[in-house]
């Protein structure tokens, strides 16, 4: 089925669907000749695709059954930074005459996208080509320098709604994408030389012994084919062997190496001497197997590293730099020195650390601190880099910028800590040493055992029982369930970075939540109102009226279903409150000390409720009617709605809950009553230090500790704790430190991650048993002497088939949240006991 | 039975040569990105002559 085209006309149901993007337009955005749009962002790059011949575009957007809808919302910036020396320097390269430049795109959504970036040199006189990669929405683009600035470049992509940010991790991407092409080609050698040995070893296996030069023609020939597979593709896994060897430890690769080395040693032996069989088809099967696993699990953590790091991208890049006459332009964060001035508007976050020259605005310091009440700030206060501006222009003189910030410098705690931690040992790792071992004992076991049948048959069966052990599925179960798992969690939008984070995380014991942006909103909000519905309409209308951030919170909370009252006369006062006249009434609404010198009485009962809240747990704000107080409002950072639930099912899975935050501690003592979180285990007014060493102290104390967060403040513990996790809409740091990265908002896709781990596994572990078993049985057919190269050929794939159906078949993470108790298992349970 | 001397090393060679050309393939950077070509075959080629020659934009332009 596919969407009804987007033409901007009224269909039957008289719904009308934006020209551009098709969501619905807006009852007072409704024209009565088409086309309608939802936006004014929609109808600009409406009028641009057309404008520039390209409205092939819907044509094809139409065709995309899979599109999501999305409106466009250019930022009509003039891009002038793209321009600078030094930005060019940082973010392109010079290619001959041109120069190419890797942007990440916001707003990409559909195939016809690729469709239109594309056609960016029809476009622009001077673009060379673009090339966009749809997965990832970076394009890269080659522009001429003599004949068009990059600015116009990307103002032309920005006008089309896609809003360009300099690709930040090229450098990264680049080293990465080398080491997958690298991966690429020894898979893809390997391949070729299994698939040729194995048809040479059917024709052995099928009679061609009969024929004894045949034989050892196909004998040379396999000798000859394998020798770039195993000497040059099987090199990962000796290389490997040889580290944890001179590390003295012993992980998967060992046993695999040993298996490699004894069967092509043998194989090769018996070529040149012509007596016994050969095994180059099961080695080059092993290399390829195991190298195809290693690499769809590089593919799987690539793709949730990718998803992170493109955040970083949408970090802000630019300052408004302060000219001595007044003027500012748009200049890269980068060339920021002390001592300049910048402009920090509404809206925008603050790039540097710096003293307020100019303007007094509330700053929101949530990501930095943790504080959840905006802070105002005045001449003189300092601004903190990441920190948000949220009401009025204000001009700052730069103290420090780049890594001398305290972000900076909280960058480097991060790092530091993110050396001091130890790596996890997987388990597939630490069965091998057992592996060896028992890999040897069962060789010596069959050599004693053949002992009285000669050298030649004794070595023959210590090869086959070499083989036949060799750890084919074993290698597989592990890299294969991860890579499974990686991807079902990415889809639901849990992104984990590290391969052996699924197993950290099944042995996690406490987990500590951040509170602001993770268990709250993380932005201010009317709590509670006491007083008559039409009271609250009056203040509503009221505060229609003012730009303050209470303001705002108290509209939000509004249904928008009930028409709005008009307010008149309405007078703003900073720092105190706002009044007018509603109907009649005089109606005034601030702090105690406003009203007080408004001359409204102030009965004794509100006085005291608004000293209890204010010693308790938010800000609370009295409303007067004609001089009498009358109602109570009290803002605060409400909690998200799935916190309480979600807190009860993390405690279900038998983990210990802890809150550290930054915001004042009645606030977070108040939050942890809420959910039930013991008065012990939250902490308030904690550091970001202050995080990071309680991390380590309950880490060095033996206690698996999982740490979930959203902010700057965060990062340390983030990248301390055994398993970080990283709320999305918090700050590209604590992304960057953090195991796990979560795109939806509060707790629930942490109790998925928890669940889903717990799943994965359990996978892991029937994996490794299924190819135990296939194991013993192998090594007992040698034992016996039943093990020939063909028997060999067969156990091994289909043991390693096995395991694949394993992984693949099972549904680690699933869009439902998962809720225990109310699993339908449990009443099974009761209904056999019953 | 002797024909197999000649006809294996021909077809040891031909894998050889496809694998040299999958070397090739991979360098270039043709499996780099697994996603935008299966959507970017599916653009016709002269889609944007229909509309003739494409009209100068004026990029600068600001919301009006």
């Amino acid at each position: 089925m596919t969407a009804p085209p987007p033409s901007g006309k009224d269909d039957a149901a008289g719904a009308c669907a934006c020209a551009h993007c098709g969501l619905p337009v807006p009852a007072e955005l409704r024209r009565l000749v088409a086309p309608s749009f939802c936006c004014p962002g929609c109808e600009t790059v409406f009028g641009m695709i057309h404008g520039a011949g390209l409205a092939h575009y819907y044509d094809l957007q139409r065709n995309d059954i899979d599109r999501a809808a999305l409106p466009a919302s250019p930022r009509f910036s003039t891009y002038a930074e793209f321009d600078d020396p030094e930005f060019q320097r940082l973010h392109a390269r010079v290619e001959g005459d041109h120069r190419r430049i890797e942007l990440y795109l916001e707003g990409v959504h559909c195939a016809a996208c690729v469709w239109l970036v594309e056609r960016l040199p029809d476009i622009v006189e001077g673009a060379v080509s673009a090339r966009l990669d749809f997965g990832r929405s970076v394009a890269s683009v080659t522009w001429e320098p003599q004949r068009v600035a990059l600015s116009k470049v990307v103002s032309a992509l920005d006008r089309f709604g896609y809003v360009p940010h300099p690709y930040r991790s090229a450098d990264r991407r680049a080293l990465a994408r080398r080491e997958e092409r690298a991966m690429l080609i020894r898979l893809g050698v390997a391949g070729a030389v299994a698939g040729n040995t194995m048809l040479m070893g059917v024709a052995l296996y099928a009679g061609a012994t009969s024929d004894p030069a045949i034989a050892s023609f196909l004998r040379w020939l396999s000798l000859g084919v394998s020798i770039p597979a195993v000497f040059w593709s099987g090199q990962t896994f000796f290389r490997g062997a040889w580290a944890g060897l001179r590390a003295r430890t012993l992980h998967m690769d060992v046993p695999v190496s040993l298996a490699i080395i004894t069967a092509i040693g043998a194989s090769i032996w018996d070529t040149t001497t012509g007596v016994g069989g050969v095994y180059f088809d099961s080695v080059t099967m092993l290399i390829f197997l195991l190298l195809s696993a290693r690499w769809v699990q590089f593919r799987a953590l690539r793709a949730s590293t990718d998803a992170s790091e493109l955040l970083f991208s949408l970090a802000p890049s630019t300052a408004r730099l302060v000219a001595s006459d007044g003027s500012s332009r748009e200049v890269p964060v980068e060339t920021i020195l002390t001592n300049q001035v910048v402009e920090i508007r509404a809206g925008e976050s603050a790039p540097v650390d710096g003293t307020v020259l100019q303007g007094s605005s509330r700053l929101d310091n949530a990501l930095l601190t943790g504080e959840s009440l905006p802070v105002e700030v005045h001449e003189g206060d300092e601004v903190s880099a990441g920190a948000v501006n949220l009401q009025a222009r204000l001009l700052v003189r730069v103290v420090a910028a780049g890594e001398n910030t305290r972000v900076g410098r909280l960058v480097a705690a991060v790092q530091a800590a993110q050396r001091r931690r130890a790596p996890i040992v997987q388990l597939a790792d630490r069965l091998a040493v057992g592996f060896v071992v028992g890999v040897l004992a069962l060789s010596v076991a069959s050599g004693a055992l053949w002992w009285s049948h000669g050298a030649q048959v004794v070595v023959e069966r210590v090869v086959a029982m070499l083989v036949v052990t060799c750890p084919c599925a074993l290698g597989l179960a592990t890299p294969l369930a991860i890579a499974h798992s990686l991807g079902a969690a990415a889809r639901i939008g849990i992104f984990v970075k590290g391969a052996d984070t699924i197993e950290a995380l099944t042995r996690i014991r406490t987990v500590l939540l951040d509170k602001t942006g993770t268990l709250t909103q993380g932005r201010v909000a009317l709590t509670r109102f006491d007083g008559s519905p039409q009271l609250s309409e009056k203040v509503a209308a009221i505060e229609a009226h003012s730009s303050h951030p209470l303001a705002k919170a108290v509209l939000e909370s509004r249904s928008s279903k009930v028409p709005m009252i008009e307010a008149i006369d309405v007078t703003d006062t900073a720092g105190g409150g706002v009044r007018g006249r509603v109907g009649g009434e005089a109606i005034a609404v601030g702090n105690a000390a406003y009203l007080a010198t408004l001359g409204c009485s102030v009965p004794e009962v509100w006085r005291k409720q608004a000293d209890d809240v204010a010693r308790s747990d938010g800000s609370p704000v009295l409303v007067a009617v004609d001089g009498v107080v009358c109602g109570l409002m009290v803002f605060g950072d409400a909690l998200r709605e799935d916190a309480v639930e979600s807190v009860a099912s993390l405690r279900k899975l038998g983990l210990n809950l802890g809150i550290l935050s930054g915001d004042h501690p009645g606030v977070v003592a108040r939050v942890a009553r809420q959910l039930g979180i013991n008065a012990d285990a939250a902490h308030g007014a904690v550091t970001p230090e202050g995080k990071l060493n309680r991390v380590e102290g309950l880490m060095q104390g033996g206690t698996a500790v999982a740490m979930v967060g959203d902010g700057v403040n965060d990062a340390g513990a983030l990248a301390a704790a055994r398993v970080g996790i990283a709320v999305r809409g918090g700050a590209e740091i604590s992304l960057a430190s953090a195991d796990v990265f979560l795109t939806r908002g509060g707790l629930a896709p942490a109790v998925e991650l928890f669940h889903g781990a717990r799943k994965t596994l359990f996978v892991i572990h029937r994996g490794l048993a299924i190819s135990m078993i296939y194991n013993l049985v192998g090594a007992g057919l040698a034992l016996a002497g039943l093990i020939d190269p063909l028997a060999a050929a067969i156990l091994m794939p289909v043991s390693s088939l096995s395991v694949v159906l394993s992984s693949m078949g099972s549904t680690p993470f699933s869009r439902k949240p998962a809720v225990p108790g109310n699993r339908p298992l449990l009443v099974r349970g009761e209904e056999v006991a019953a | 039975m002797t024909v197999i001397y000649v006809l294996l090393p021909i077809a040891v060679i031909l894998a050889f040569a496809f694998a040299v050309m999958f070397v090739w393939a991979t360098r270039d950077g043709q499996f780099d990105d697994l996603n935008t070509p299966q959507i970017r075959m599916l653009f016709d080629d002269d889609a944007t002559s229909v509309a003739s020659k494409p009209r100068d934009v004026s990029i600068g332009k600001e919301r009006s």
